[in-house]
């Protein structure tokens, strides 16, 4: 008891009076070297503040799914978020052999503490909250979710507001589906959350869910390419949300990355690879839970 | 703090001034008087200044270790992320409308596995044990395939079993085995591992048992059964209470692995969902102190019943 309360004091006292001068390293600068505010976006005025000089380091997680990455390799520059991720490196001045990748999971992406990337592109939606714990970059792509089931399912033909509520739907863990499902749709059934999508598609084929809800390129794929029998039931209203990519919260690179995404959609760059990679058919009728 | 010091030196007084009254007169003249008091009241200080030296140091380790904590370029941002009052509230309560659940609420679907698991485990490993125990030639098969379910299902890791079970039986398009509910398949997965090493625990009670207690039954007459029943088992299952308890304290823990099936949110998922939506990781703090609520308990319970069984084993009451 003694011992307990000379603690609780000690920590108290520390709480208080420790943090009044925490030896010169301010609270801010997390970055292994980043001194000062980025003056220009140039190629040698970028080096101090990446996390190894002369390389761009580019996280994603392990397995990258299509059509975001292709077979499982971001260093091939094919698959969306590939594309995108060598276009910021060109813009940037990097060459394509200056670019490193690294995995790193999704739920790691978010740990406090040193990064060891420059920024990771994961399909991580922007939201409010999520920015308190991150720094993001502007959206590289608009955030849509789509609805998969097998075909021949009730849920092809029944899907009015309140014909969903009697299914049983599943997610991908960290997805902002499982917000959208719980407020929208409100099930009456508590929607199944999978570790991996991999997990999440083997579900549907087992028929442990009636559907799953994933952003529209990925259900556009896993339909006609992944799970032979399954469709896009429809996707829902544009949230307004976006994909961005995710820095260490104050990284002072997220300035010249931003500047280069929107001289990339100037350009028509994004258009480009979406076309060529995310094959986003006007088609897919759009249902309103 | 006062009653252990006066007895530990107690005792080597009381026995030497046995022995010193064997001694013959003249010997016992050179021996000082208060040879032993003065002795006593020296081992009391050293005691005293025992205590006092390791409450100090155990005050400098941790309060040192507080400050690297508080002092560590990264501590408010660790602080903010695990230790954050607001975010660990809202994970305790859960909002699914804004894409999280509550971790106390899935604390209880933990519970409900873990006791319901335990009783089934309790059962299952009894029965393996006592078939590798047993010594009728024709329980041969079963007994080999004892050893085999053993050395499986402890040498392959619990996920594994898991995954096998929530995932490859409803594969099958059985009908009743591939239409259950994670949460069974997740309970089925954790009593088919645990099993295996519960029966070896039970098996080691049965043979902590001397031989001789078997013999004296035998000869009073009881059948091979009436005395496991009566004899042995009695023992047995009171020496590994302790380990018992130590395997269900770890299945507590190992019901959060049942989150992989999917549709089971229990305390560890919900706590992961929690932080994936709000990149904040308090939500597993939370569900840290209320797995810590569930076993520090059980841990005291345990130490109190290896404690009287000492205790009674001592005094030499069977």
């Amino acid at each position: 008891m003694v011992l307990a309360s000379v603690l609780l004091v000690s920590g108290a006292g520390l709480g208080v009076g420790g943090f009044a001068a925490p030896s010169g390293a301010s609270p801010d600068a997390q970055g292994p070297g980043n001194p000062a505010p980025l003056r220009s976006c140039s190629y040698s005025s970028i080096q101090p503040y990446l996390y190894s000089r002369g390389h761009l380091t580019i996280a994603t997680d392990k397995p990258a799914y299509p059509p975001w990455f292709e077979h499982n390799r971001p260093t091939d520059g094919k698959g969306y978020e590939s594309g995108v991720a060598y276009a910021v490196a060109k813009k940037l001045g990097f060459k394509k052999s200056q670019v490193n990748w690294v995995v790193e999971t999704f739920n790691a992406s978010y740990a406090p503490g040193p990064k060891h990337f420059d920024f990771d592109i994961n399909e991580i939606s922007v939201t409010k909250t999520r920015a308190k714990a991150v720094t993001f970059s502007k959206g590289y792509y608009t955030d849509d979710e789509a609805l998969v089931a097998l075909k021949g399912t009730p849920i092809v033909k029944h899907h009015t507001p309140a014909a969903l509520k009697r299914y049983v739907f599943g997610e991908e863990i960290g997805t902002t589906a499982l917000q959208y499902i719980n407020s929208r749709i409100q099930p009456d059934h508590v929607p199944e959350t999978f570790t991996t999508l991999n997990d999440v598609k083997s579900a549907l084929q087992d028929h442990r869910i009636a559907a799953f809800v994933t952003d529209t390129p990925t259900s556009q794929y896993i339909a006609t390419t992944e799970i032979p029998h399954s469709v896009v039931v429809g996707q829902f209203p544009a949230s307004g949300q976006h994909y961005g990519l995710l820095f260490q919260k104050g990284d002072k690179l997220v300035k010249c990355v931003n500047k280069a995404i929107v001289e990339l959609k100037r350009a028509g760059v994004l258009r480009k690879l979406a076309k060529k990679y995310l094959r986003v058919y006007t088609s897919i009728p759009v249902i309103k839970p | 703090m006062t009653g252990t010091p006066v007895l530990g030196p107690d005792r080597p007084s009381q026995s030497m001034e046995g022995s010193s009254t064997l001694q013959e007169p003249g010997a016992g003249a050179e021996f000082p008087q208060n040879f032993f008091r003065r002795r006593r009241s020296r081992l009391l200080r050293t005691q005293r200044g025992a205590a006092i030296t390791s409450t100090v140091s155990t005050v400098t380790v941790i309060g040192a270790i507080i400050v690297a904590f508080l002092l560590a370029p990264g501590s408010r941002q660790v602080r903010a992320t695990y230790f954050n009052l607001h975010d660990m509230w809202r994970a305790f309560i859960g909002d699914p409308h804004e894409g999280f659940y509550s971790v106390g609420k899935g604390l209880v679907v933990n519970i409900e596995m873990f006791m319901i698991g335990e009783v089934l485990i309790l059962v299952l490993a009894l029965v393996i044990a006592l078939v590798r125990q047993s010594r009728s030639p024709v329980l041969f098969p079963l007994r080999m395939l004892a050893v085999a379910y053993v050395d499986f299902f402890r040498g392959v890791p619990l996920i594994l079993v898991l995954l096998a079970i929530g995932f490859g039986l409803p594969a099958l398009y059985l009908p009743v085995v591939s239409t259950q509910s994670a949460f069974v398949y997740g309970v089925l997965a954790l009593v088919i591992s645990y099993s295996a090493y519960v029966s070896e625990v039970y098996r080691a009670g049965l043979n902590s048992v001397p031989f001789s207690q078997i013999a004296s039954a035998r000869s009073l007459g009881l059948r091979p059964h009436t005395a496991m029943r009566y004899v042995v088992l009695p023992q047995a299952i009171r020496t590994i209470i302790p380990p018992l308890l130590n395997t269900f304290v770890s299945l507590q823990k190992d019901t959060a692995l049942v989150s992989v099936l999917g549709a089971v949110i229990e305390a560890n998922r919900a706590a992961e969902i929690y932080s994936s939506t709000v990149f904040n990781y308090s939500g597993y703090t939370v569900a840290a102190i209320l797995f810590l609520l569930l076993t520090i308990p059980l841990a005291r319970f345990t130490d109190h019943l290896i404690a009287r069984d000492r205790g009674r084993r001592l005094a030499g009451v069977t």
